[in-house]
């Protein structure tokens, strides 16, 4: 079946694919030894924002849905991360000593709220960490995809959903710090032993292999099929019978469950957490990294994110006018180079041709089961069935 | 996860003491004179409303073009005005013509050079519209760099109108001349523009290329020609809501962004079929900020407005001030 679908010969093993990817993943472990401690944090805040532009690949180029609050389920991650560092310093750091975080005393508080306290402990806040992400994404998500609005809308709703969220977490002061957001964090530690800056590069690393592959796993199985189609065709695909509300539900859910993750490790690296990750203003620089990048590759959106980021950290230091470079950038790919700057490669290198994957002609019927909920799990077997039969 | 921390904020103490001192800050604990008075703020804020979102009722309601940089027309207004009275020594009335025309050759360029490329792709047309604003806000800050600026407002038209005084001769409900001139502004530019749009001949084959362009096309009616003027007269209004509100606030590149978020939640609440839905889509929005705001608390007003607004796009995408019709 995806012979037929894909169009070129299939192997049963990735080789080349893994080949470069072991290649590239070699380069990032000795990287962090010949670089200076400023590259190391900054290596591993570019591989995050890599890792959150892939996330919100699986949403825009692989279903079709922009959206301009991928900064939001970041930041829900990001707080939930901020709030157990927070708890967590011992006493003799914190500024006022006792439990109550500083900017909870400013505010006047007196006692811990009810539902930030439970995030002292570390299962609780690992939870939280992709948990509230991806119950706010989950909500958002039923609410808007089961009805008829459609693309533009879409784009409209989370840009309103990350002006309002903005505006809502700089209110609550006394509950989320307000435009300071929530700073001096303790450090991430494991039994008590503080985790150097090598050793949360290699967590961040591992969690950005870990997207990676989940993503390349879940892109080339039959639901990334389904998702693709929704991008290419939504009415044909709800004609075909599949939901097409529940595929969008389930990618957008775990798109930001994702993407809380990642923000929960940008805590520990960056050591505050503030209401500018909310904001338009992320949520676009989010957006365009997969647009320069290439949207519907995984490796365009990382790579724009690191060299974009290494540039201006570089540009930064000649010129005040990055900001207008990347505008230029951006209305250049958007209106020449539509696919993104992945799109330039030789056809040879795409990680599409690279990965050519999955059973062989005569394996065909068995596909690789698809990673969806339970309740949806039958439809895509049944219609490969058909297909292939 | 957002309601459970709402309502136990609305139980808390703290949240509850800072209701309490807004309330003796405003006086008594409820009056109709501070209610009449945030009304009439709302007003204000309605006029402001009216004045930015007009821009995008054309280049959005009317083109379809979803454009994002329209917030940098309304800055590239307030940004010619500065200059002029900087240069100059211009009143500010004397510059709306001088926005109106900046901005339109802009708009103009803008649409000759990019939109007309992406017709009919709606997501492309997004992303470049935003691209377009980086590039806007760092070419003006290439020009007058980042520092904030300020534009005089004329001498006559400060002060206010005092409307209802008390025995003792304090003014309890007022009004700015300069807020009951931004709404007048923003009316005089809604009447013209529908007089323009319903009854001239330019505002005919506005419509009828909106309704159906090859069918236009096939008239005679020279359509590119129709796209750029139209898309120029939207980015204008934008010039001229950035002069009027230039005097209000401070001018800096990133001054477009505020109101681009509420001019869009304008539009899309109004609909985007009559362009008197925007009058409807601006009220709502501002009176109901005015007065949740009196209510409760300012960003609580916000948050509860552009919720509304989600709410109100997920059921009635079209808006609320359209008739329902085939399609």
């Amino acid at each position: 079946m995806s012979n037929v679908v894909m169009g070129y010969k299939q192997s049963t093993f990735p080789k080349r694919l893994a080949a470069i990817a072991g290649i590239a993943l070699l380069i990032f472990i000795v990287l962090p030894f010949v670089v200076g401690s400023f590259q190391l944090s900054l290596l591993s805040k570019l591989l995050l924002f890599g890792t959150l532009a892939v996330t919100l690949d699986l949403v825009w180029g692989f279903t079709g849905i922009l959206s301009f609050a991928h900064g939001i389920f970041f930041t829900l991650g990001g707080y939930a991360s901020a709030y157990y560092l927070k708890l967590n310093l011992s006493a003799a750091n914190n500024t006022y000593g006792g439990e109550l975080p500083d900017f909870m005393v400013w505010n006047g508080l007196e006692v811990l709220p009810w539902f930030i306290a439970p995030l002292k402990y570390f299962p609780v806040a690992f939870l939280a960490v992709i948990g509230v992400p991806a119950l706010f994404a989950y909500i958002t998500g039923s609410f808007i995809f089961r009805s008829k609005v459609s693309g533009v809308y879409i784009t409209i709703i989370t840009l309103a959903l990350s002006s309002a969220l903005t505006t809502f977490f700089i209110s609550q002061q006394a509950y989320t710090g307000g435009t300071n957001g929530i700073t001096d964090v303790s450090k991430l530690s494991v039994f008590g032993t503080v985790i150097p800056p090598i050793g949360i590069y290699f967590l961040i690393l591992a969690y950005t292999v870990f997207v990676l592959a989940l993503s390349w796993w879940l892109t080339q199985s039959n639901f990334g099929l389904i998702l693709r189609s929704i991008n290419e065709n939504e009415n044909r695909i709800a004609f075909l019978g599949y939901d097409v509300a529940q595929y969008k539900i389930f990618i957008w859910t775990l798109s930001a469950a994702l993407a809380g993750m990642a923000g929960g490790l940008f805590v520990p690296l960056n050591r505050f957490i503030s209401p500018v990750y909310l904001a338009v203003a992320f949520g676009t620089q989010v957006v365009i990294w997969v647009a320069i990048g290439g949207r519907g590759t995984l490796v365009g959106p990382m790579a724009a994110a690191i060299i974009l980021g290494q540039v201006q950290n570089s540009a930064e230091k000649v010129t005040q006018d990055w900001q207008l470079i990347v505008g230029i950038l951006l209305l250049v790919v958007v209106l020449f180079i539509p696919n993104g700057l992945m799109s330039l490669l030789p056809k040879q290198l795409r990680l599409s041709n690279l990965s050519k994957p999955k059973p062989l002609p005569g394996a065909a019927a068995a596909p690789v089961t698809p990673v969806v909920p339970a309740e949806m799990a039958s439809e895509p077997q049944t219609e490969a069935a058909q297909r292939s039969s | 996860m957002l309601d459970l921390a709402f309502s136990s904020m609305l139980s808390s103490p703290a949240y509850l003491l800072a209701q309490e001192a807004a309330a003796e800050a405003t006086g008594e604990s409820f009056s109709y004179t501070s209610l009449a008075n945030q009304a009439l703020n709302g007003i204000g804020i309605v006029g402001i409303l009216l004045l930015t979102a007009l821009g995008l009722a054309i280049t959005f309601g009317v083109m379809r073009i979803i454009n994002l940089a329209h917030g940098e027309f309304i800055m590239l207004g307030a940004y010619i005005t500065f200059w002029m009275q900087d240069t100059f020594q211009m009143d500010l009335l004397m510059t709306i013509p001088f926005a109106f025309i900046g901005t339109a050759l802009v708009g103009a360029l803008v649409e000759l050079t990019i939109i007309r490329r992406l017709y009919g792709r709606p997501l492309e047309t997004l992303l470049a519209t935003w691209g377009l604003s980086i590039v806007l806000q760092g070419v003006i800050k290439l020009i007058f760099t980042a520092q904030l600026k300020y534009v005089k407002a004329p001498s006559y038209l400060s002060g206010s109108i005092d409307l209802v005084k008390d025995e003792a001769g304090s003014v309890l409900v007022s009004m700015s001349y300069y807020r009951s001139f931004i709404v007048v502004v923003a009316l005089a530019l809604l009447g013209i523009t529908m007089f323009l749009f319903y009854g001239t001949s330019w505002g005919r084959q506005i419509r009828a290329v909106t309704q159906n362009r090859s069918m236009s096309q096939c008239l005679g009616v020279n359509t590119k020609l129709i796209d750029m003027g139209t898309f120029a007269y939207g980015c204008g209004l934008a010039g001229i809501a950035g002069t009027v509100i230039s005097a209000l606030k401070t001018v800096s590149p990133p001054m477009g962004q505020d109101y681009l978020v509420d001019s869009w939640m304008v539009v899309v609440t109004g609909g985007v079929d009559k362009l008197i839905g925007i009058l409807a889509g601006a009220f709502l929005i501002g009176e109901s900020n005015a007065i949740i705001a009196f209510l409760l608390n300012d960003p609580t007003a916000r948050v509860l407005v552009l919720g509304a607004v989600i709410v109100l796009i997920r059921y009635r995408p079209e808006g609320l001030f359209t008739v329902q019709k085939r399609s």
